[in-house]
């Protein structure tokens, strides 16, 4: 900085006191030229600006003669002398008067000292905030100076941005369209609104190449924005389809092996979902420190209590129901019945609340508006590395195997001696354990109660019969079908919509292929 | 999917066949049974709300009939009943409304919840009783046409049938809840004053309209029992029992399912229609999936395939629904979910099993193809 | 002019080829027995012919020209052509009379159909259990049933497939008799079959399928004596 400069800026803290003692007139002046002289005048000088302008509008400053007196508190029986700093009594000091546009001048000079001096990151912010309302009177050397002053990168950023938005109205041509290309550059929602504001600028009209600049950066940032938009869409597409496949895959593997259409499966996702509530609880009460690793813990759990409950009720009511899938559909809806309101009356039919660890909450913006959430990239990951287990499980284990042969052909393989209804019953336990994980996967994203399970049991069937009985592979590319397809009608059409279209093109799709996409091609 | 799967319910007897309803002396009784309680209630009302329930539980008779039509004795588990039933409801309910309100002149709610200055011109004809009728009948075989087209022109059946049609009645719920349909959306359409021009709380519109469900299920009990006895009704059990097989004896099953299908899906529609009056409202909940299922189970309650199960299982389901709606309502889910198991593991024809003392419990069974 | 040409058919399922180019040609009046080893397409013929598997390539004709290559099964049927299952699917809920009657078809006039069926009830022994549930006869008598429901129906084209399994002895020579009594000037009878006896008992003409090809045609004798055809299939 030139030298004439740093001695100008040297504050006058005497006169700046006796000022703020005067009348509206003088505190204006004063409070005005500690803000045009922000950017340059010392740290020191500005943390104590702050102070006595924070004195004021907090009532804590008392006007004695021609000094002024801070106070700890409104009201407080002797202050410091603002100036000197010595402590002096109050009696027969006055409070100043702050009218309504000096206070908002006041505010603003207190935010700018509290952005450039404050010691913490709240502090800053609430400088930044103030500056904010009232962004036209700033000097941009004061926002590049804290610009590069700041440490914290979320305050960085929003500091950048204001910059960014006074440069946009900055007198200086080339510096607008400096600062236009630069916000094109970083498009987003936010940044087009910016941008359109500016064709109603005087200059758009009369500058043809503030224009064109400015009609190439809307272009370049609607664009950017609808491919960051159109990602979003496919994330929140995979993150459902991840579910659905999870949800859907258990029924799968059941109904080509029994032919049993389970319509608890919606009650078994939230026997997952309750587990991992229950494993929160209980880490929160036993282990506090390791909360976090709650969802973790909760895999195994929850796989195990659907697997558990789903061994029981094939062992105590679907074992005798054998060749009989009709009265299969109605005892397993008589059990999802019983299950939703056993959960209904036992926990409550409130909505659980779950913590959210680091891992799933929050996420990084990838590209435009498009933030890649974790709770949705667990949700992706968990279903794909279930996945591959269920694969391997089915093509490399004895267990698979035999689920592949009492599938394909029940007679012939207890025949070869396998036990079929050991087989039916690990099975159906197997299928219930996949869907206890989707129950985990999806507690960071949606709402859990005891009625949750009907959200996805219609669209685990829609996904079971379009993807063809007892197939995995063909569940999974039903669920990305199914999931896409909702996820992309949505926002065109809404959700009702894209349900009925969905429907409408399963059955259709049923005309040219009744056994499904990959159904297994059984002989007679 | 042509099913290797059976869904087939159980192999009754087949009925001599005898004048209508001579070979069944269980349905006959039955029938009697429904018109002596017209009679007595006609001759001795007794309090307007136990003949409003007597005519309610009439109504869920006749819709558990028609599901039985079309899954005892063709096969085909239709989880979406609700829908046909809905859609008289909802007619008849647009019936009342603009009747009280050619009437009486003053608009319904729905037209103030709508901001309608008067009703939208798909209304136009709804005064007349006998259009009313028309269109809700001719509306539900028409929506069960081309669902049943699509589904059985392709071979779509069983499992698969029952499911996608859950999801059909879902989604016509989902519909059914947004607010913009015209059709009350969530809170449905409620508020009927006149039936006929007589006010609909009076005692003897209630009994009228209990005595008329009682009459109108006689009436299908009896056509019903016509048609299964009729050499349509033959070629109906062999469809169920083995739909290829009957293919490959030159008869064309698609007709065959679609025309029972339709005849089932306007039966519903009456059933609603006659329902919506003595409840007093329609909304979308009764498009719910949960509902289409317990049709069902009221007739596996029953016992499938004998026209009279259907009756009974409807009429002692609800009935006890009733009951204990009032005295134990957190109790009811529980009852119903043990009564459904006791009925699937005990007592595979249903109630009527007990009715002719035919225990067979499934343990005791030897091994062989079951329902 | 033959009953039925079959005209090198090909029924392809996924990658797995059941019947390659087969040729098969049956007169009127004709028993014909198709034999062969389990696998050899002998079933997928049968479904070929009345619509349920649809060939590749190939034709299918009745004696009179009629192509129902691409037909439906329900349009095959009513063509005249009639198919006993091998495991009896008989209507259970339906008296034997009822299913004798759908046997007869939806094109039976109605003045011919209780000739038909007396008669079937007569040729197949089941006038006295004409009022019973077909779900509640004994196996052999499901299979006659089967049979009486085909013949009230009189078929041009009549196949068989696998008309003895699991039957006694004593039941399969009276089966074997009303095959017998089942031929007919206009008609064709294919018959599919295990029993070697039996087959030598009805047949006429004795085709051999080995991997959905025609490996040997003739007197039965002949294929006994055929080299491939013990090399494949009697042999060993």
């Amino acid at each position: 900085m030139p030298p004439a400069l740093a001695a100008e800026a040297a504050l006058d803290r005497g006169a700046l006191a006796t000022a703020l003692c005067g009348d509206g007139a003088a505190q204006a002046k004063a409070v005005e030229g500690v803000l045009r002289n922000s950017a340059e005048a010392t740290s020191g000088d500005l943390a104590w600006a702050g102070t006595i302008l924070r004195a004021l509008l907090d009532r804590r400053l008392a006007c004695l003669g021609e000094s002024a007196l801070v106070l700890d508190r409104a009201g407080a029986a002797d202050g410091r002398d603002a100036a000197t700093g010595t402590a002096r009594p109050v009696t027969g000091g006055r409070s100043p008067v702050l009218g309504l546009r000096q206070r908002a001048l006041v505010e603003t000079a207190s935010g700018a000292a509290s952005l450039l001096t404050g010691a913490d990151v709240e502090l800053r912010r609430a400088g930044l905030a103030a500056l904010e309302r009232r962004i036209a009177t700033v000097p941009e050397a004061l926002l590049l100076r804290a610009a590069s002053a700041e440490t914290d990168p979320g305050l960085r950023a929003g500091l950048a941005a204001i910059a960014q938005s006074a440069a946009l109205s900055s007198a200086d041509p080339a510096r607008r369209l400096a600062a236009i290309r630069a916000v094109s550059e970083a498009p987003s929602g936010a940044a087009f609104s910016r941008l359109s504001a500016l064709k109603a600028d005087a200059a758009y009209g009369s500058d043809p190449a503030f224009r064109s600049a400015l009609d190439a950066a809307l272009a370049r940032v609607e664009r950017a924005v609808s491919i960051g938009n159109g990602l979003a869409v496919l994330y929140n597409g995979l993150s459902f389809a991840s579910i659905l496949f999870m949800a859907a895959a258990g029924l799968a593997i059941i109904f080509g092996l029994m032919g049993v259409i389970n319509l608890a499966q919606g009650e078994f996702i939230m026997i997952g979902a309750y587990a991992t509530y229950g494993v929160q609880e209980a880490v929160r009460r036993l282990a506090p420190g390791w909360l976090d690793a709650y969802l973790l813990a909760a895999i195994p759990v929850a796989f195990l209590a659907s697997a558990l409950v789903g061994i029981a009720i094939e062992a105590l009511i679907l074992r005798h129901l054998y060749r009989r899938p009709l009265m299969s559909l109605l005892a397993t809806w008589a059990v999802s019945l019983f299950l939703i309101n056993g959960v209904r009356v036992a926990v409550g039919s409130q909505n659980l609340q779950f913590a959210m660890p680091p891992y799933v909450s929050g996420g990084v913006p990838l590209y435009a508006d498009f933030v890649v959430t974790w709770n949705r990239l667990f949700a992706i990951a968990f279903a794909a590395v279930t996945l591959v287990l269920t694969l391997v499980i089915l093509k490399r284990t004895p267990l698979g195997l035999a689920i592949r042969a009492v599938t394909q052909n029940r007679d012939m393989a207890a025949c070869l001696g396998i036990r079929t209804r050991r087989v039916d019953r690990l099975a159906f336990g197997f299928g219930s354990g996949l869907a206890g994980l989707a129950g985990v996967a999806l507690c960071p994203i949606y709402s859990v109660n005891p009625g949750m399970g009907a959200n996805f049991v219609i669209d685990s069937f829609m996904v079971v019969v379009l993807g063809g009985v007892g197939t995995v592979v063909g569940t999974l590319v039903a669920a990305l079908g199914i999931g896409g397809a909702n996820v992309l009608i949505e926002p065109l059409y809404g959700a009702v919509a894209a349900k009925v279209i969905v429907l409408a093109g399963i059955i259709l799709f049923l005309q040219r292929r009744p056994e499904g996409l990959f159904a297994m091609r059984r002989r007679r | 999917m042509s099913g290797a799967l059976d869904l087939s319910p159980g192999i009754p007897a087949a009925r001599r066949r005898g004048p209508i309803l001579g070979g069944d002396p269980l349905l006959a009784g039955l029938v009697g049974l429904v018109l002596a309680a017209a009679l007595g209630l006609v001759l001795l009302p007794p309090a307007p709300y136990l003949v409003n329930t007597v005519g309610q539980l009439a109504a869920f008779a006749i819709l558990a009939v028609s599901l039985d039509l079309v899954w005892g004795y063709l096969g085909i588990l239709s989880l979406g009943h609700g829908l046909f039933f809905a859609i008289g409801g909802y007619v008849c309910a647009m019936h009342l409304l603009a009747h009280a309100y050619a009437v009486t002149g003053t608009a319904p709610d729905l037209m103030q919840f709508m901001g309608w200055k008067s009703l939208p011109v798909y209304w136009a004809g709804l005064t007349s009783a006998p259009y009313a009728l028309a269109l809700a009948l001719g509306l539900a075989a028409a929506v069960a046409f081309v669902f049943g087209l699509a589904s059985f022109r392709s071979r779509v059946n069983g499992v698969y049938f029952s499911i996608i049609s859950q999801a059909l009645v879902y989604v016509a719920m989902l519909l059914m809840f947004r607010n913009d349909t015209g059709l009350g959306g969530n809170n449905g359409m409620t508020g009927f004053s006149l039936l006929f021009g007589w006010p609909m709380g009076a005692p003897g519109v209630v009994t009228g309209l209990a005595v008329a469900t009682l009459l109108s299920l006689a009436a299908v009990l009896v056509g019903a029992r016509a048609l299964v006895a009729s050499p349509l009704g033959r070629r109906m059990l062999a469809c169920r029992d083995d739909e290829a097989r009957l293919r490959t004896l030159g008869y064309g099953t698609t007709r065959l399912k679609l025309g029972i299908w339709c005849l089932s899906a306007a039966i519903a529609a009456l059933a609603g229609l006659l329902y919506v009056p003595q409840v007093g409202i329609i909304n979308p909940r009764v498009l719910s999936p949960d509902l289409s299922i317990e049709i069902a189970v009221w007739v596996a309650i029953g016992g499938m395939g004998r026209l009279g199960g259907a009756v009974i299982g409807a009429i002692a389901v609800n009935a006890l629904k009733f009951w204990l709606s009032a005295a134990m309502p957190e109790a009811w889910p529980f009852i119903l979910s043990g009564l459904v198991l006791v009925v699937v593991l005990g007592l595979p024809n249903g109630l009527l099993d007990l009715a002719t003392l035919r225990l067979k419990p499934n343990w005791l069974q030897r091994a062989g193809p079951q329902p | 002019m033959s009953a039925l040409v079959i005209d090198s058919l090909e029924v392809v399922f996924g990658a797995f080829r059941a019947l390659d180019s087969l040729s098969l040609a049956v007169d009127p009046g004709e028993v014909r027995a198709v034999i062969g080893p389990n696998g050899a397409g002998k079933t997928t013929l049968l479904d070929a012919i009345t619509g349920i598997a649809r060939p590749r390539s190939g034709r299918i004709l009745l004696g009179d020209g009629r192509d129902l290559t691409q037909a439906s099964e329900a349009e095959i049927a009513r063509a005249g052509v009639r198919r006993k299952f091998q495991k009896p699917s008989v209507f259970p809920a339906l008296t034997v009379r009822e299913n004798l009657g759908l046997g007869c078809g939806p094109d039976c006039p109605a003045r011919e159909r209780p000739v038909r069926l007396a008669r079937a009830l007569a040729e197949t022994g089941l006038e006295a259990r004409a009022s019973v549930p077909a779900g509640a006869l004994a196996h052999g008598e499901k299979q006659w049933l089967e049979i009486g429901m085909v013949l009230a129906s009189e078929p041009r084209v009549l196949l068989l497939d696998e008309p003895v399994a699991g039957l006694s002895d004593d039941e399969t020579a009276r089966t074997a008799e009303l095959i017998g009594a089942l031929r007919r000037p206009d008609r064709a009878i294919l018959v599919i079959e295990h029993d070697m006896a039996f087959v030598e008992a009805v047949a006429d003409r004795v085709t051999v399928l080995h991997e959905g090809r025609t490996l040997f045609e003739g007197a039965m004798a002949g294929a006994r004596a055929d080299a491939r055809v013990i090399d494949v299939f009697l042999g060993r």
